[in-house]
Parts: C-alpha cells; structure tokens; sequence
C-alpha cells in the first residue's frame, strides 16, 4: 500500500520498482522451471530397440530413413514438430527412400498398446538429438 | 558254511533270465507288441500335453511376463488368424530334436522349484540370460522353427515391401539366418540388449 504523504516521484519510483522485482521474478521462473517434457532417454532408446527403428535409422548416420540428427534440425523450433512426427510413425504414412520410392513407415507399436506418452517421449527423444 | 538265500532282486533277475516254459514265444510278442504300443501312445499323449501354450502358462513365471508381451505381437494376433504358439517357435517338431529339447526344458523346472524367476524383478534380473541361451539355441539350428512357417525362397517381391525384401534377400545371401535379425519379436528385448549396427 502506498502511504499518502509520498510524493507523486516518489510513488512511480515505487511502483517502477514493484514492476521490475515482478518481472525478474517471471523471467527466473522462465529460466529455471524445467522444460515442459522431461525426455525419458532410457524408455526411448527401449521403445526404439524395439520397433526396429535402429534398423533404418541412427543417431548421427544416413541409412535407408535419415539420421535422428537430421530430424531434429529440420524440425527445429517449428511449432508442429511433435504433431507432424507422431502422426509419421503411428499412421503408416509414405516415406521415401534414398533410391526414390516410397513405402509405408513402419507404425510404431507400444505396450500397452496405443500408449501416446510413450510415442510422445520417443519423438521428444528424437528432437533433441 | 551256511548258503545265504538270494535277496529279492537277484531272485526278480533270475527270473527274467529264465526262459518261459508255459507260454509260447508267439504269445509273449504279441502281449509285448500291445504293451509297447499303448506305452509309447501314452508316452507321446503325456509329451504332448506338455506341448501346448496352456501347459506353457500354467507357470506364473510365463504367465506374467512373456505371455503378456507375446500377445501384444504379430504371431498371437493379426490379419489371416495364423498362431504360432510357444512350442511353435521354442519345441522342435522332429523327434529327435524334441526329445534334446524337453531334456533341456527339465532344468527350466528346476529353476522354476528353486524360484530363481518366480518374481517379475527376479525374471528381469535374467532375461539377458535366458534370451541368449534361445537365440544361441536358434542360431545352431538355423532358425529351424522360424523356418517351420517362414523360407527366404517364399518371399514374394511383388507382396513383400521392397525394403524388408531387399533386407531378406542381402540376409540369404550373407549366409544370416532369421534370428540374426529378428530377437525379440515376440517379446520384449532385455534391456541390456545392444542392437549390432547395420548399415
């Protein structure tokens, strides 16, 4: 509360300084509060061993599909990034090929079956490659 | 000095030696013949009870845990109804092969009376162990029971998708017998699994 003896210049310097405490505190919270999709690495790699995905694709390292690297670049910072990719791996929608044709993806299956977190973490995985 | 009357098994064994005079060599073979017959269908009917998915998940130790990842793939469920069942891929169906294989399942039992896997903790702790000891199994045997079903020459290149195709045909070539490519595709792979890179 602003005590009513306080000079106008007195009261904008305290409301100025209100304003900042209250905006470092909000750019702090920004920078610490954890990412809002912790990656669980471990369950990724699993889920990713298991699907055969090591098969076609690596971390670093063209292969019939591109590096994970790759992915996450050309992803990089774009809005959609997880909607585009869940939707690549759970439909069986067309890939090309290095030799130019396309096939069906392989859908990625889970256990339990359909689990979207899983499939999320996984694609999450892949984006910070 | 004093003659010692025979004990019960020498006596048993004397008289197994000793040719029949009453009954004729006709009648004995015939008597044997039926005899075997119905020891050996018995003997088949009991191996062969012990050869069935419900015989196989009576144990909670299957039951519990590669069960329930098993029905979870293609081989309990898909699109033409075909199930390969647990001694589909892990029993031999010749004989021979069969009889070697139950002797090797009677240490499983063993395992099972000590409890060495009768925890989803204890199971996990060795499934690294027992995953290796089937696909070594499989490896030596070429994958025979893959091979029940499954023959690189069968594969149509018009039906199969090129990559896996292409995949197979580079596999039959190199020599690769289906288990080199294919762990874990009707259970979970142990965690300390490290997949070999290919290219």
């Amino acid at each position: 509360m602003v005590p009513e003896n306080l000079t106008e210049v007195e009261k904008m310097m305290k409301t100025l300084r209100s304003t900042l405490t209250a905006s470092i505190a909000g750019a702090a919270l920004l920078v610490f509060i954890p990412t809002a999709y912790a990656v669980d690495a471990d369950a990724a790699k699993a889920l990713a061993k298991q699907n055969n995905c090591m098969k076609c694709h690596a971390i670093d390292k063209e292969k019939d599909g591109p590096a994970f690297k790759k992915v996450a670049e050309k992803y990089k910072g774009k809005a959609n990034a997880e909607a585009r990719l869940i939707e690549h791996i759970t439909t069986g929608e067309k890939a090309k090929f290095p030799d130019g044709h396309e096939e069906e993806h392989k859908i990625v299956k889970t256990s339990p079956p359909k689990d979207m977190e899983q499939v999320k973490n996984l694609i999450q995985w892949i984006l910070a490659q | 000095m004093e003659n010692k009357a025979p004990g019960a098994l020498k006596r048993l064994w004397n008289t197994l030696r000793k040719p029949s005079a009453k009954y004729s060599l006709l009648a004995i073979s015939s008597v044997s013949f039926v005899v075997g017959i119905l020891f050996w269908g018995g003997f088949h009917t009991g191996l062969e009870m012990t050869n069935t998915m419900e015989f196989c998940i009576s144990c909670h130790e299957m039951r519990d845990t590669v069960y329930q990842e098993y029905k979870e793939t293609i081989h309990y469920s898909n699109r033409s109804g075909v199930r390969a069942g647990c001694p589909d891929c892990h029993v031999p169906k010749d004989w021979g092969h069969k009889m070697i294989r139950k002797a090797q399942a009677s240490m499983e039992l063993w395992y099972k009376l000590i409890g060495s896997v009768d925890t989803k903790e204890k199971f996990e702790a060795h499934r690294m162990k027992m995953a290796t000891w089937e696909w070594e199994r499989q490896k030596a045997s070429n994958s025979r029971e893959c091979r029940n079903c499954h023959n690189f020459d069968a594969m149509s290149a018009e039906l199969q998708k090129q990559t896996p195709y292409r995949k197979h045909m580079k596999a039959k070539e190199a020599g690769k017998t289906c288990i080199d490519c294919h762990k874990g595709i009707a259970h979970k792979l142990p965690k300390e699994y490290e997949e070999p890179d290919e290219d």
